[in-house]
């Protein structure tokens, strides 16, 4: 058996690729955003004990953790739409949904990876040693601004290496935007072996992509984790 | 407790806020405290005079440590009052009415408590800036001199995890004067130092105290106690068991408890 590489050369499907490459990396940046503001707001109040919040942020970590991220994804595109979020488009009258096929594939990844950062940034938290936090207190920080000014910088420091992993698994659950007919570099393979045939040729390659897109921002992280390394601390 | 007598003749504290000549700076009255179905504290008073400097000692676990986070307010107290200066501290319930005494009592740890994650110098200025709100420059003047006074004059970027035991706590003195306190408290700050960085520890404090600096100490030191307190008291199971001036607590003590815990310490 012989690999045909050659469709490679054709640039309609390197366009294609490309802009999925450039798709997929816009939604995981978007959401890996959203992961981390629903990570950091999740634990805070689940950290802080606050009234009222902390039941209801339990409940949509269990939700959104312990369900498919597809099975999410559909939720938002196909039945929010149903349950009447909608929007009458000005131009053309016609009814269409409140979100888009990208929108809701952002949503999905930042509720998915987001619920799973509450707990790894929780994690974090509660590695940060007692004492560090009474010294504040001694100091007279009010709870808050523990949070902000000790438990949270040190804890999102503890929490760098189970984050990496979390990133990647957004990275790679973002894939799932060709379900949703978001051109992602996923959608772009799925029209070219349509055309060509060349299943297993598109695939490795798509393979590859996905391996340089992970591996890419695990070098970064890799890098953020050495440029706010704490010197002296915990080695 | 009215029987601590204002000493005459001592170096003049800082100038006095309040009419305070008589009243002590801190007072406890019959403090109770249990953790649980533990009791801690089993009716505690003391006082300490502005400017006085006074060691608890006592064996482990009867309530030396807790004394002391009742005084700042870093646990509520089950019972009983806890004065300092014009603050009824058991009164004080909401983080904002706490910060006004945590600038008057600051407190210094066994395990030093410094925030690792940022420099000497940052450890110095970032409660006075971001707790009492004061101009980062002049806070800035005031963290170099105050290095400078407990000798780490160089350090200033250097991180806590790159210091030793000894420099971390004397940073984590001058942490506390950074807040400009009239009181410090000391949680048994060498008990976690080699040996020989001990002595550079109980130099600073005993700077301090010759300063006017309102002291208390929970201490395993019992010479140094005996050198800088004027009045020691002695601790155990939840109560004090007797206090007085270190010259007759520790050459005549009357309680056999106190006989017995300093025939093993001393």
């Amino acid at each position: 058996m012989t690999l045909d590489f050659a469709w490679l050369f054709d640039p309609l499907y390197q366009r294609w690729l490309l802009n999925g490459i450039g798709t997929t990396i816009l939604l995981s940046l978007f959401g890996i955003v959203l992961m981390f503001v629903i990570g950091i707001v999740g634990a805070a109040f689940l950290h802080l004990n606050v009234r009222y919040l902390q039941t209801p942020t339990t409940i949509f970590v269990e939700l959104f953790r312990n369900t498919p991220p597809l099975v999410q994804l559909f939720f938002l595109y196909f039945m929010l739409s149903d349950i009447g979020l909608t929007l009458t488009d000005p131009a053309t009258g016609r009814s269409i949904p409140l979100f888009t096929g990208f929108t809701c594939v952002v949503l999905s990844l930042g509720l998915y990876n987001g619920a799973i950062a509450v707990e790894i940034i929780r994690s974090g938290l509660l590695a940060v040693p007692s004492q560090t936090v009474e010294g504040a207190r001694a100091l007279g920080y009010t709870r808050l601004q523990t949070f902000r000014h000790v438990e949270l910088p040190i804890g999102l420091r503890l929490c760098i290496p189970p984050m990496a992993s979390n990133i990647v698994s957004l990275i790679k659950t973002s894939s799932q935007a060709v379900l949703v007919a978001v051109a992602d570099v996923m959608y772009g393979a799925t029209q070219i072996m349509l055309e060509t045939f060349r299943n297993l040729e598109v695939m490795l390659l798509i393979w590859v992509v996905y391996l340089m897109i992970t591996g890419l921002a695990v070098l970064i992280v890799r890098r953020i984790a050495t440029t706010v390394r704490i010197p002296g601390y915990g080695s | 407790m009215t029987d601590v007598q204002p000493i005459q003749g001592q170096p003049a504290p800082k100038p006095q806020t309040q009419d305070q000549s008589s009243a002590p700076l801190i007072e406890l009255r019959d403090v109770h405290k249990s953790f649980g179905s533990i009791e801690v504290l089993k009716g505690v008073s003391m006082s300490v005079r502005d400017g006085g400097v006074v060691c608890i000692i006592g064996p482990s676990g009867s309530g030396k440590s807790t004394i002391l986070r009742c005084i700042n307010g870093l646990i509520t107290i089950d019972r009983g009052t806890v004065r300092v200066g014009s603050f009824a501290v058991e009164t004080l319930k909401k983080d904002k009415e706490l910060v006004p005494l945590r600038h008057e009592v600051a407190m210094v740890f066994q395990q030093y408590n410094l925030f690792p994650h940022r420099t000497v110098l940052q450890n110095l200025t970032m409660a006075p800036v971001q707790v009492l709100g004061e101009k980062p420059a002049v806070v800035r003047e005031r963290a170099l001199a105050l290095l400078a006074k407990v000798r780490l004059t160089g350090k200033e970027n250097a991180y806590p995890g790159e210091l030793s035991g000894g420099q971390q706590q004397r940073v984590a003195i001058a942490r506390a004067l950074a807040m400009q306190p009239r009181v410090i408290l000391f949680d048994e700050v060498t008990a976690a130092l080699d040996p020989e960085m001990v002595s550079e520890v109980l130099n600073v404090i005993r700077d301090l105290a010759r300063e006017g600096m309102t002291c208390v100490l929970v201490t395993h030191e019992m010479r140094f106690a005996q050198e800088v307190a004027d009045e020691i008291f002695f601790t155990d199971k939840g109560v004090i068991v007797e206090h007085g001036p270190p010259g007759r607590l520790f050459k005549c003590p009357n309680d056999p408890r106190l006989k017995a815990f300093l025939d093993k310490v001393l």
